[in-house]
């Protein structure tokens, strides 16, 4: 019996390495090598070419980065955006309000002009055509893409994920006290339930993309059984935060769908962040050095976890307002309000995920790295400040590199956590049979060493590549991404739990200094899942591959009202022009348009109210007189 | 969009710098994954063995659930010095030193294979437990090894402790191996290194006449004797164990040469018993004074010897000069030798302390049974007492055996540390 119960363990962690590496190598060539074709909303012509418009938000413009490249004379680098809004309307912008911009003879401002099918949009006098593309033909287009996870299944994916599972919870069967059994395997199989739930919700919205939940949930499936192995008595608690984690992931996706609705809560979840740390800052007291904890009820919760969440919701920007100096200050100074309410709160290692965070939204929205050269000096004096203000993060830099020559005290939970690492070897012990657990903070702080003591080498490093393929997806999704908001966001996050991540691996193993942050989705910590499931909502909101991703309405079948009854219905083509309006302007709609039955009347008094008279005569004339 | 999206690869720069790290790690798993494992050996262990004396006792035993130690406590406490205990509270046990040994790491499967071995001393327990009662209760060390194989046949040093009973207090210094922790004053048994420095560099030293009345001057400070010698040769001084004379020959030879010597035999130096460090021991090296350097030479000064450093010294005067490192290990291949001093050095020695067996201590008759060579020490330590000691070898080539005893403050050599010496030595050639 002895020797059989041995053997069954050797073949589990076989067993538990090839899935892992089959699961992550599916997901990976799924996300990797499958074709992201890119959506087509529309086509500009200029001249005899034909420009095809792929996202919601564009740059027209010469310069090489322009999403719609007219390289003739007068046109500048950056010289207008075209911008498409969750109802199909279309509006041109001069976003630098350098001038120079025309749509139909009207000057546009930096507040937009509405465009329809057959509009010319003037570029310093370059004519280019305006062209709408009918629901039919961008139904037939969008049939022609790629469907997400054709080639690479995502059932037989999840399949493996749940042997994984079954693997793992054997190990745990092996070495776990008789009373707390019931729990650890209840906590698997309701791991295992939600996400097959999960997966059939997606199949009967009729998506198909599942590689990131799949990936969310193999870390998971490791963050279920730290807890299996360290606080085996807290498995309820973990089971239906993991359950409550995947309700926000779903909800926040859904809300992610409407772009406008996303948009316009920028400001009230700003202030309710900065509220959050507020309280934060005042009510809690002192825990273990940072003060990052609030309990209400008897549960204690950290507000920064959620802050995370909002502080992408809040960074992330669509595109025709990046252009806005205002925007950025506004950002830069919620920033450093967040950062700096961190560092009361005495929890550097989160001020520095926000950090880089912030680094990558300011880059990504004003591309300039002098910008983020002088953030990271400015950082870097407040960092000495710090060091020298609060002596205990002086002391964990200064056994930073030296944590064998104090293993009784500052070196005490690293050298640890690097001696049971290695121990484990590649294989590790066996689930639920290593010592590291009961080490100080082991579930959180030094996570990744009780995953490597007890499951071994290989699997942590799967669960490390794991997050670096979804930051190589979030990377490629942006590039095909509706809107800037999407991109920016998906980026924001992935930059926060690859930041959290490395602070984590890498402060318990001694290569960067210790700040106690966690490992998203396997350290144990309520709040952390929940904010971890909810960041992975936003890299949902930028898979814009076909019928992939459930946080993206449908390209093709974008305008059928039956699709989503919150979203406003427009008009999808622009309204017959009533009576008053320009001679010019009037000849060309009737001309150009046949004009389509559904036309609300909502929708004409909206595009009529942009067409102000006084606009349209006189600076049209002066566009035609500079060609 | 494409202007953002370019941006994107900041992401990127932050997973590049998490590889990295990732690579950074694995390099220095590769490297040094293996003393980090054994750093907590006790709680990486998944090792299950015993450590067995040469004549197959289990002086330890110990699995992943159970650490065991000898079922009879005065095995325990007589071998603790031998074994050390799973706490590291004595440092230089074989439980502290072999402990990594016996974890096999590997970074494929890190510390899981479990590793099943057991590892067979040379010491002789039995021959501990009498070495250890005949010490009654005095604080003091006892060495013995084959100078033939180096095998260490008993290593005991009192007060002990039980290590089975880790609750109670032990008496003071008793985690200390004072065999080979510690190094005391050396009294005349620092004569044997006068000795041969002075056959090697005082011509005709052996056929010259030393004439002692009982005091010598050097600058008006006085080396005394407790009696008066008159005229002696080489040998008859060493048998009277003549201060006056061997303090004569460290003056006359200087300070370099002696501590030359001091030094060559390895008496100023750390040794390892199978990896355990061993006391480094003194001697005035920088610039003294000839009163100062007679006094080094009979031992006193600041001399201190480490009774395993003295223990290397006679086993190699036993081997012809050619010294077979101690070891703890039965049958142990790796064990070195190595010529410490000429072999006619080591002969005319060993021919002398035979002489002062039978000249000084009586011969046979007070050591029936043992062809003792051998040399006492009453060392002064300035509160009026003296650590005694003996030290030698058999001349046996049925008991090769090469021997420190050593009594704290125990008063006369020859009378105290030399009795306890002739029981122990019968015991050991009779088993």
């Amino acid at each position: 019996m002895e020797v059989f119960s041995q053997y069954m363990l050797t073949t589990s962690k076989f067993a538990l390495i090839l899935l892992s590496l089959a699961i992550l190598i599916r997901c990976l060539r799924s996300m990797l090598q499958e074709r992201y074709e890119p959506e087509t909303w529309a086509y500009i012509k200029s001249g005899r070419e034909t420009l095809p418009v792929n996202h919601w938000e564009n740059i027209i413009g010469s310069s090489r980065s322009a999403d719609l490249l007219i390289q003739k004379p007068g046109v500048r680098r950056v010289h207008a955006v075209l911008t498409r809004d969750d109802a199909g309307q279309w509006r041109v912008y001069d976003v630098f309000g350098r001038g120079g911009v025309w749509a139909n003879g009207t000057k546009v401002g930096g507040k937009g002009e509405c465009v329809f099918d057959g509009d010319v949009i003037n570029l310093q006098g370059n004519m280019l055509r305006f062209q709408d593309l009918p629901q039919d033909k961008r139904i037939r287009l969008d049939a022609s893409r790629t469907i997400a996870g054709k080639r690479f299944s995502p059932a037989v994916t999840l399949l493996e994920l749940s042997i994984f599972q079954l693997f793992l919870l054997m190990q745990h069967a092996f070495f776990a006290r008789a009373e707390y059994l019931a729990p650890i395997a209840l906590g698997f199989f309701a791991l295992m339930m939600l996400q097959w739930s999960c997966y059939n919700a997606m199949r009967i919205m009729g998506r198909s993309g599942f590689e990131v939940e799949t990936l969310a949930f193999y870390l998971s499936t490791l963050g279920m059984s730290v807890v299996a192995t360290s606080t085996p008595g807290d498995m309820y608690k973990q089971i239906l935060l993991t359950i409550a984690a995947v309700a926000l992931f779903l909800l926040s996706g859904w809300w992610l769908r409407n772009l406008k609705r996303t948009a316009a809560v920028r400001l009230p979840i700003a202030v309710g962040a900065l509220l959050l740390l507020t309280v934060n800052v005042v009510a809690s007291d002192a825990v273990l050095g940072a003060r990052n904890w609030l309990e209400i009820g008897g549960f204690s919760f950290q507000p920064s976890e959620l802050v995370k969440v909002a502080y992408v919701y809040v960074g992330a920007s669509t595109l025709e307002k990046l252009f806005r100096r205002r925007n950025l200050f506004g950002f830069i100074a919620f920033s450093a309000i967040c950062v700096m309410a961190l560092a009361l709160i005495g929890d550097f290692g989160t001020a520095l995920v926000f950090f880089v965070s912030f680094l990558v939204i300011s880059f990504m929205r004003s591309g300039s790295i002098a910008t983020v050269f002088l953030a990271v000096s400015g950082a870097g004096l407040a960092g000495f400040l710090a060091v020298s203000v609060r002596p205990y993060i002086a002391q964990r830099f200064a056994s930073w590199g030296h944590v064998w020559e104090d293993v009784f005290d500052t070196g005490y939970q690293q050298t640890r956590a690097m001696s049971a690492a290695a121990a484990g070897g590649l294989f590790g012990k066996g689930a639920g049979s290593g010592w590291l657990k009961d080490i100080f903070a082991a579930n959180t702080d030094l996570v990744f060493a009780v995953i490597c003591e007890e499951l071994g080498l290989i699997i942590g490093l799967c669960a490390i590549l794991a997050m670096l393929t979804l930051a190589f997806f979030a990377v490629r999704s942006a590039r095909n991404g509706r809107s800037a908001y999407y991109a920016i966001a998906a980026c924001a996050s992935m930059s926060i739990l690859l930041t959290q991540l490395a602070l984590n691996v890498f402060g318990s193993l001694d290569i960067l200094p210790f700040t106690g942050v966690t490992f998203p989705f396997v350290s144990r910590g309520g709040t952390s899942l929940l904010s971890c499931w909810m960041l992975m909502a936003f890299i949902k909101g930028a898979d814009n591959r076909k019928d992939a991703s459930f946080a993206v309405r449908p390209g093709g079948r974008l305008r059928s009202v039956v699709d989503d009854p919150l979203g406003p219905r427009m008009a999808e083509k622009r309204p017959k022009l009533s009576k008053g309006k320009t001679p010019a302007a009037k000849g060309k709609a009737a001309g150009k348009n046949t004009a389509p039955a559904k036309n609300t009347a909502a929708a004409k008094d909206k595009a009529a109210a942009k067409n102000t008279p006084a606009a349209k005569g006189g600076k049209a004339k002066g566009g035609r007189a500079a060609k | 969009m494409k202007k953002i999206t370019n941006r994107a690869v900041s992401v990127l720069l932050i997973a590049a710098l998490v590889i990295v790290g990732v690579l950074t790690y694995v390099i220095r798993y590769v490297d040094e994954g293996e003393d980090w494992a054994l750093y907590f050996s006790r709680l990486n262990t998944e090792a299950t063995g015993q450590i067995l004396d040469r004549n197959g006792l289990v002086l330890a035993s110990f699995s992943p659930t159970e650490n065991l130690f000898a079922e009879d406590r005065a095995t325990r406490i007589a071998n603790y010095h031998v074994t050390g205990d799973y706490w590291g509270r004595s440092g230089t046990g074989v439980l502290s030193a072999f402990w990594q040994n016996m974890r096999s790491f590997s970074h494929i499967y890190g510390t899981t294979r479990s590793n099943t071995g057991s590892l067979q001393l040379s010491i002789d327990a039995r021959l501990n437990n009498a070495a250890y009662n005949s010490l009654i209760g005095q604080k003091g060390a006892i060495l013995i090894c084959n100078y033939k194989t180096g095998e260490m046949l008993c290593m005991v040093s009192a007060p002990s402790v039980d290590p089975a009973d880790p609750d109670t207090e032990p008496e003071d210094g008793a985690f200390l191996n004072r065999g080979l922790s510690a190094a005391f004053v050396p009294g005349s048994i620092f004569k044997l290194i006068t000795a041969a420095a002075a056959i090697e560099n005082l011509d005709g030293v052996q056929n010259r006449t030393f004439y002692c009345e009982g005091v010598t001057d050097f600058a008006g400070v006085e080396v005394t004797c407790p009696f008066e010698h008159y005229s002696q040769t080489f040998e008859q001084a060493l048998a009277n164990s003549c201060n006056v004379a061997f303090s004569r020959m460290a003056v006359q030879m200087g300070q370099d040469t002696m501590v030359k010597y001091v030094k060559d035999y390895g008496f100023l130096d750390s040794h390892e018993l199978n990896g355990i460090p061993t006391a480094a021991g003194a001697y005035p090296t920088d610039f003294v004074g000839d009163p100062e350097l007679g006094w080094s030479g009979i031992g006193q000064s600041v001399d201190l010897v480490c009774p395993f450093s003295m223990l290397r010294y006679v086993s190699a005067i036993a081997n012809g000069g050619v010294l077979v490192e101690p070891t703890l290990l039965l049958d142990d291949e790796e064990n070195k030798s190595s010529r410490l001093m000429e072999a006619s050095t080591a002969e005319t020695l060993a021919r002398m302390m035979s002489f002062n067996v039978a000249y000084s201590y009586g011969g046979s008759e007070s050591f029936p049974g043992l062809a003792l060579c051998a040399k006492t020490g009453t060392a002064e330590i300035g509160d009026g007492t003296s650590h005694a000691w003996f030290t030698g070898f058999l001349n046996d080539e049925a008991h090769p055996y090469a021997f420190v005893f050593l009594v704290e403050r125990g008063g006369g050599g020859l009378t105290v540390a030399g009795r306890i010496a002739y029981n122990v030595l019968h015991t050991a050639v009779r088993s």
